[in-house]
């Protein structure tokens, strides 16, 4: 009996020996992690409640580097669209409907001096953005206004089929630094689905794509208004038109061709 | 929502509208000296539509209506020559909207389009001749077409 009582003192001696050395070394992890600055956003209630705190001096967000002549993302965090108003090269007044619009639209911010621009200038002229992804994307030029922009330069860069508006207000609405810069918004929603800024059109077009896929608009570049032409288009109309009567059963010669009526018309 | 000014005409366009005001005064291939002469007057044009406007398109929409699907809304205001306003066809001194349903018709569009409509008035305003042309993308829904139509003329001010 004895013997056991003096055992179990001894294991309970064991046990005691073993909980503080458990303590002691959470303890010292509290420690460290408060030398690493645990709870340096707590209340100062509360961390004079647990006691030890610490102050960790937070670095600047490295700047974003881009490549020579690509502009640095906007600063700003405007998120929504906005119609845009203005003047065309021409001197015509003219509005945009942006917001609210069934289609998506594609602004593209540029200038007539800018070198990287050229590049856009070039692809516009020549049709290669005549196809976007997105929600029937229409593309439209924005240079600013006629006081801070060549209205001639700008009338021979946009010669073309591209929608051309001059307006500071657009640059300022969206809160775009500098051209050439891109911002995509969709119409029903109003919202920027995708922005950014590049050398040349092919990175804009990659951009574009990948944008409408995370907004899921189509990204093949087709278009209801391309649709639409094509549906108009006289032989597509036509092959259409007969698909259907044959489907229906009405071949050449089919009397429903050739009613009374008309008949009777031409004997008049 | 973004206003439409120039020659003493403006518009508020409805949310999603194109618009724009423009005068064919210049000596381009298609400017008014080139297709008149030089003595023509000109007078300034106003297009509203719920669609892109294409950048080169007819005074009454030609280039824009084709790309109009069936809930399309096009839109002209055409001033004329002051003087024309004395003539009969310009009698109806106020404007004609709001304009109802039974307004358009497929025989009024300027070049028939299958499924649309349109619709032409003349009148005159403070002195001043106009001409306003509709054109819908389908008659079939003219009813509810009609009062987009409305909302948008509602907004036109003629100076």
């Amino acid at each position: 009996m004895l013997t056991l009582v003096i055992l179990e003192g001894i294991v309970l001696a064991l046990l005691g020996v073993l909980v503080v050395g458990l303590l002691r070394s959470h303890a010292e992890i509290l420690r460290r992690l408060h030398d690493l600055g645990a709870g340096v956003f707590d209340d100062e209630e509360d961390t004079a409640a647990q006691g030890v705190t610490s102050t960790v001096e937070m670095s600047e967000r490295p700047s974003i580097r881009t490549r020579e002549g690509v502009p640095e993302p906007r600063t700003s965090a405007v998120t929504e669209g906005h119609d845009v108003s203005g003047v065309t090269p021409s001197g015509n007044a003219k509005a945009i409907g942006v917001v609210g619009a069934e289609h998506s639209t594609l602004l593209a911010f540029l200038s007539s001096g800018c070198g990287t621009c050229g590049d856009f200038w070039r692809a516009f002229s020549v049709g290669e953005a005549d196809s976007l992804p997105g929600r029937d994307t229409r593309l439209v030029v924005v240079t600013k206004g006629p006081d801070e922009e060549s209205v001639s330069a700008v009338r021979e860069l946009a010669a073309g089929a591209t929608v051309t508006v001059m307006s500071s207000d657009a640059f300022e609405d969206y809160g775009v630094p500098v051209s050439p810069y891109f911002i995509l918004v969709d119409g029903p929603s109003g919202s920027i689905v995708g922005e950014g800024a590049a050398g040349n059109w092919s990175q804009v077009a990659n951009l574009l794509r990948q944008a409408a896929a995370d907004a899921g608009l189509t990204t093949d570049g087709s278009s209801r208004h391309d649709a639409v032409a094509r549906m108009r288009d006289g032989e597509v109309r036509e092959a259409r038109a007969d698909a259907d009567l044959m489907a229906a059963g009405i071949l050449p010669g089919h009397p429903s061709l050739y009613p009374e009526s008309s008949a009777e018309d031409e004997s008049r | 929502m973004a206003r439409l000014e120039a020659f003493d005409l403006a518009a508020d366009p409805p949310k999603g509208w194109d618009g724009e005001i423009y005068r064919r005064d210049d000596d381009g291939i298609e400017g008014r000296a080139a297709l008149f002469g030089s003595t023509e007057v000109a007078t300034p044009i106003l297009h509203l539509a719920n669609f892109p406007l294409p950048a080169s398109r007819g005074d009454y929409g030609g280039g824009a209506v084709e790309l109009m699907g069936r809930g399309g809304i096009f839109v002209s205001l055409l001033e004329h020559p002051s003087h024309e306003g004395q003539t009969a066809l310009f009698a109806a001194n106020d404007v004609p909207w709001p304009l109802r349903a039974s307004d358009f018709d497929p025989k009024q569009m300027q070049r028939a389009i299958g499924g649309q409509a349109g619709c032409q008035r003349f009148f005159t305003h403070n002195g001043r001749a106009f001409c306003l042309y509709v054109a819908i993308g389908s008659y079939g829904t003219r009813s509810v077409l009609v009062r987009e139509v409305n909302a948008a003329l509602a907004s036109l001010e003629l100076g």
